[in-house]
C-alpha cells in the first residue's frame, strides 16, 4: 500500500515535471502576436516591425504585427493587448507617450503591469528656420531673456515628449517661450519654415531631411552629448547650460512590452531573443540610418526608466490641468 | 524639379506598376469593383472608396492609392451603364447621361452609347490628370504663404462653399449641415491642449469620432433605407449590338470632349462640389453650344459624351485642391483625403515639401487607371449589366454587412458600429428634410483643421484678428468667403441686377 502511494507520487512528480519542463523547453510553440498601439508607418510601428522580424527568426515562430489604434494615448490598443490571454504569446508595441494613458483615463493600470523592452529613440534638438537671426543657442537664450514669453516655440501638442522637452529646456535655461502646439512634429516643422514659429523642438529623426536640405538650422541637442548629421556636428546644450542636466535628457523610448503576469519562462525567452535581435546588423543599420539612439534596455533597467517617464509625464500633465485622473490616486510618485 | 526629371519620375512610377503583377491585378480589380459600384443604383464611387479605405489600410501607400484611385475612376464611369440601359442613374454623377443615353438604348444603339461613354470617360480622366501635373506645382509655390490663419480660412471656405453649392433648396440648409459637421468634429480631446470636449465622461469619445464609421454611416445607411423604402426594381435590359467605339464619332466630337473636360476640371477644382454637378453643367454647355439643341433629350450622342467626359475629368480637377490645399474637391475626394491621412500623408500646401514626388505618382496612377477602365469597359459592358438583375432584397443586406465590416475593421471597436448607425439615422432624417450630406461630411473632415488652426493662429497673434487683413493670402480668402456668403442674399442679387441693367443701358 505504502509502496503504491510512493510509486504514484513518483509518477505524478515525473509527469508534472515532464509537462512543465516541456512547456518551458518548447516556448514558443505557436505564433506570437504583437499589438502595436500606434498607426502603421509611424515610428513605433516601424521599429516594432524591424525588431519583431529579427526576433521571429531567433525564436523560430512567426510574429504577427497588428495595429490597434485610437483612444487617449493609445488606450484602445493597450486595453486590447492587456485583455488578451497573458500566456506569453501577446506583446504590445508602445512608446513613451503611452505612459500618460492612465492619468488621461484611458487605461486603468500603471505602467508597472508590463515588463518593458526599449529598443531606443531619437534625441530631441532645438532648431530654427534657415533665415532665423539666431545662429547659436546663446543668441537665442539672450533674446529670450530680453523679451520673456515673446519668442514662439513650436512642438507637438500639450503633454507630448517634445512639449516636455521644451518645458525642461525652459526650466534649465531660466527662459520663457510662447508655446504653440501643433498636431504632430511635421506641421510644427512646417511652421518653422513659414516663419509662424521661431524655434521648434522635435526629434533629430524627424528633422534630419530638413537639416540636410538646409531648411532648418539646428542649434543644440537636448542631450548630454553632441550629435552628427551628415558631417554637421550639433553641439550639446549642456555645455553652456549645465543646469539642464537636472531636467534632461527626456528621450523617446520606443519598444514593446509583455504583461507582467505572463509566465517567467516566456519572458526569459523573449528577453534572450530581444538581446540577440538588438545585436543584429539590420537593427543597428536602421538605428544609424534613421538617427535613433539604440538603448536595448529590458528587465529592471527598462521598467525603472518607464516608471520615471510615467512620473514626469503624469505630473506635468496634472500641473497643466490636462490630466483626468489625479496621479496621486494611481500612486504615481512625484518626479 | 524640371520637366525631364518629372517625366522620369512619372514613367518610373508607371513602369513600377506595369512590371508588378500584383499591382496590375489590384489596379484592374479595383477599377472593376468601381464599375460595379457605379453601375449599381444606390452604390456610389464615394461608398466604394470608403469601403476600400479600410481594406487597403494594411497595404503600402502606393498600392493603396492604386486601389483607391482605381475604384474612384471606375465608380464615376460605371454609373453610365445603369443610366443608359435602365434609365436609373447608377450614380448621381451620371444622372445627366440618362437623359440621352436611355433614348439611344431604346433606339437599339445602347452598344454605341456605351462604347462612346467608355472612350470619352477615359479621355476625360487623362485630361484631368494633365491638369493635376500642370497646375499643382504652381499652387504649391505659394505653399509657404500658408500659416495657421490661412489654413483656418481655407477650411472655413471649404465648408461654406460646399454648403452653398450642394443645397437642393435653401442654401442655409447646406450651411447648417456644414456647421453640424464642424460640431461633430470637435467631440473628443482637442489635439492642442488635450482638453475633453462634449465627451460626457465617456472614454469611447475621448479619441473623437472616427472618420470612417461616420462616412459609412452617412453615405451607406441612408442609401440602404431609401432603396428598401422605394423598392427600386431594375427593368429588363435591352439587347445591344457593338461595344467598340466608332473613332470617327469621337474625332467629330473633339470640341465637345475638350470643352467638357475643361468644365469637369474647373468644377472639380472648386471644393465641395463634384462629379454630379460637373455632368449637369457640361450637359447644359453642350446643349447651348450645339447647332441642334432641340435634339437633346431624344438620344443625342453629343449629350452622352459631354456629361460622361466631364464627370471623369472632374476626378483630376478634384485632386488639385485636395493635393495642393488639403481641401477635397468632391465627396469621393473627401473620402480619399481620409484614406491618405490614414497612410500618414497630409495633403496640403506642404505636400510638395514633405513628399515631392507624390503628385506625379498620383498622375501616373490616374493615367493607368483610365487605361484599365477603358479596357475593362470595352470588355465587360455586357456582363456588368447582370449585377443589376440581383434583387434588392439580396443586394442591400450584402451592402449592410459591408458597411458593418467597414466600420468595425479599422479600429475593431464595437462603439464605431453604434456610431455608424446613429450617424446613419440622423443623416437619413436630415436627407428627408432636404439637408445635403456633403457639407456635413466636409465639416467633419475639415473641422479639426479649422478648429486647431484658428486657436493656434490666435495663440501666435496673441489674440488679434489683425493678421487676417494684413496677410495677402488670408485677406484674399476672407474676401472670397464674404463674397460667397453675400452672393446668397437677396440684397446682393438685387444690387447685381440693377448694376447689370445700368451697364446694358450705357451700352445702348
Amino acid at each position: 500500500m505504502r509502496k503504491s502511494i510512493l510509486i504514484s507520487v513518483l509518477i505524478i512528480t515525473l509527469i508534472t515535471s515532464f509537462v512543465f519542463g516541456a512547456a518551458e523547453r518548447e516556448y514558443p510553440e505557436r505564433d506570437i502576436t504583437t499589438v502595436v498601439v500606434w498607426g502603421a508607418g509611424g515610428g513605433t510601428d516601424v521599429i516594432n516591425r524591424i525588431i519583431m522580424a529579427e526576433m521571429s527568426e531567433i525564436l523560430g515562430v512567426n510574429i504577427n504585427v497588428i495595429n490597434v489604434t485610437g483612444g487617449v494615448a493609445g488606450s484602445v490598443g493597450m486595453n486590447d493587448a492587456f485583455n488578451r490571454p497573458k500566456d506569453g504569446y501577446v506583446l504590445a508595441g508602445m512608446s513613451e507617450s503611452n505612459v500618460t494613458s492612465a492619468v488621461m483615463g484611458g487605461f486603468n493600470n500603471r505602467v508597472d503591469v508590463w515588463d518593458w523592452f526599449i529598443v531606443g529613440g531619437s534625441p530631441d534638438v532645438v532648431s530654427v528656420g534657415a533665415n532665423s537671426p539666431y545662429n547659436t543657442l546663446d543668441e537665442l537664450i539672450d533674446a529670450a531673456k530680453a523679451n520673456p514669453g515673446s519668442i514662439r516655440a513650436g512642438a507637438s501638442g500639450a503633454g507630448s515628449i517634445h512639449h516636455l522637452n521644451l518645458l525642461a529646456f525652459e526650466n534649465g535655461t531660466d527662459t520663457d517661450f510662447n508655446f504653440i502646439p501643433y498636431d504632430g512634429s511635421a506641421p510644427a516643422q512646417n511652421a518653422a519654415l513659414t516663419g509662424e514659429v521661431s524655434i521648434i523642438i522635435t526629434s533629430i529623426a524627424e528633422q534630419a531631411q530638413l537639416i540636410r536640405g538646409g531648411q532648418l538650422k539646428p542649434l543644440a541637442m537636448l542631450e548630454p552629448e553632441a550629435f552628427t548629421v551628415d558631417g554637421l556636428t550639433i553641439p550639446s546644450s549642456f555645455t553652456n547650460y549645465p543646469e539642464l542636466a537636472q531636467y534632461l535628457p527626456l528621450r523617446q523610448s520606443i519598444g514593446f512590452a509583455i504583461a507582467k503576469e505572463a509566465p517567467q519562462y516566456a519572458k526569459d525567452k523573449i528577453s534572450e531573443a530581444f538581446k540577440q535581435a538588438m545585436e543584429t546588423q539590420a537593427v543597428k543599420d536602421f538605428g544609424k540610418n534613421n538617427f535613433y539612439i539604440l538603448a536595448g534596455l529590458y528587465g529592471d533597467e527598462a521598467n525603472t526608466l518607464m516608471n520615471n517617464l510615467e512620473s514626469s509625464f503624469a505630473w506635468t500633465l496634472h500641473e497643466l490641468g490636462s490630466a483626468r485622473v489625479n496621479p496621486d490616486s494611481l500612486n504615481i510618485p512625484k518626479p | 524639379m524640371n520637366f525631364f526629371s518629372q517625366f522620369g519620375i512619372f514613367s518610373n512610377s508607371m513602369g513600377a506598376v506595369l512590371i508588378n503583377p500584383s499591382a496590375m491585378l489590384l489596379l484592374f480589380g479595383s477599377v472593376f469593383m468601381g464599375i460595379m459600384f457605379g453601375a449599381t443604383p444606390g452604390l456610389t464611387a464615394t461608398l466604394g472608396v470608403a469601403l476600400l479605405t479600410t481594406l487597403t489600410y494594411g497595404m503600402t501607400t502606393n498600392l493603396a492609392l492604386i486601389a483607391l484611385l482605381g475604384v474612384y475612376v471606375g465608380g464615376v464611369y460605371g454609373g453610365s451603364y445603369a443610366s443608359i440601359l435602365l434609365n436609373i442613374p447608377g450614380t448621381a454623377a451620371s444622372a445627366a447621361t440618362a437623359l440621352d443615353g436611355y433614348p439611344l438604348a431604346c433606339k437599339g444603339e445602347a452598344g454605341k452609347a456605351l462604347g462612346l461613354t467608355t472612350t470619352s470617360s477615359a479621355i476625360g480622366t487623362i485630361i484631368g490628370m494633365l491638369f493635376v501635373v500642370g497646375l499643382a506645382p504652381a499652387i504649391s509655390k505659394i505653399a509657404l504663404q500658408f500659416t495657421s490663419f490661412e489654413f483656418f480660412l481655407l477650411a472655413f471656405f471649404g465648408i461654406i462653399i460646399s454648403g452653398t453649392l450642394t443645397s437642393p433648396d435653401l442654401v442655409y440648409k447646406g450651411w447648417i449641415a456644414g456647421f453640424l459637421g464642424l460640431f461633430l468634429s470637435v467631440i473628443g480631446r482637442d489635439q492642442l491642449q488635450f482638453y475633453p470636449r462634449f465627451t460626457f465622461g465617456l472614454s469611447d469619445l475621448d479619441g473623437g469620432l472616427d472618420i470612417v464609421p461616420v462616412l459609412i454611416g452617412a453615405f451607406g445607411i441612408p442609401q440602404i433605407i431609401q432603396v428598401i423604402r422605394d423598392s427600386q426594381k431594375p427593368q429588363e435590359t435591352k439587347k445591344f449590338t457593338r461595344i467598340l467605339p466608332e473613332f470617327k464619332t469621337i474625332i467629330k466630337n473633339i470640341p465637345t470632349i475638350i470643352r467638357s473636360s475643361l468644365i469637369g476640371v474647373g468644377i472639380g477644382a472648386v471644393p465641395g462640389i463634384g462629379e454630379d454637378i460637373a455632368g449637369w453643367v457640361s450637359y447644359g454647355a453642350a446643349k447651348n453650344a450645339s447647332r441642334h439643341p432641340e435634339r437633346f433629350g431624344t438620344g443625342e450622342v453629343e449629350a452622352v459624351i459631354s456629361s460622361e467626359t466631364a464627370n471623369n475629368a472632374c476626378i483630376g480637377g478634384a485632386m488639385i485642391p485636395l493635393l495642393s490645399l488639403g481641401v477635397p474637391g468632391s465627396p469621393p475626394a473627401a473620402m480619399l483625403l481620409g484614406a491618405l491621412m490614414l497612410h500618414g500623408i497630409q495633403p496640403g500646401p506642404m505636400l510638395a515639401i514633405d513628399h515631392p514626388t507624390f503628385i506625379i505618382e498620383i498622375a501616373a496612377i490616374l493615367l493607368l487607371a483610365s487605361f484599365a477602365m477603358w479596357i475593362i469597359g470595352i470588355m465587360l459592358a455586357k456582363q456588368v449589366v447582370n449585377l443589376l438583375r440581383i434583387p434588392t432584397s439580396v443586394l442591400m443586406p450584402i451592402i449592410a454587412v459591408l458597411c458593418v465590416i467597414g466600420s468595425y475593421s479599422l479600429s475593431m471597436r464595437i462603439f464605431n458600429l453604434f456610431l455608424m448607425v446613429i450617424i446613419g439615422v440622423i443623416v437619413f432624417i436630415l436627407n428627408e428634410m432636404g439637408y445635403p450630406i456633403a457639407p456635413l461630411i466636409i465639416g467633419v473632415i475639415l473641422g479639426p483643421m479649422a478648429d486647431q488652426n484658428l486657436r493656434r493662429a490666435l495663440m501666435v497673434s496673441e489674440g488679434s484678428f489683425l493678421p487676417v487683413f494684413t496677410r495677402p493670402v488670408a485677406l484674399l480668402l476672407f474676401l472670397v468667403i464674404c463674397l460667397t456668403v453675400l452672393s446668397q442674399t437677396k440684397i446682393y442679387r438685387r444690387v447685381l441686377r440693377k448694376f447689370m441693367q445700368r451697364i446694358s443701358k450705357k451700352k445702348t
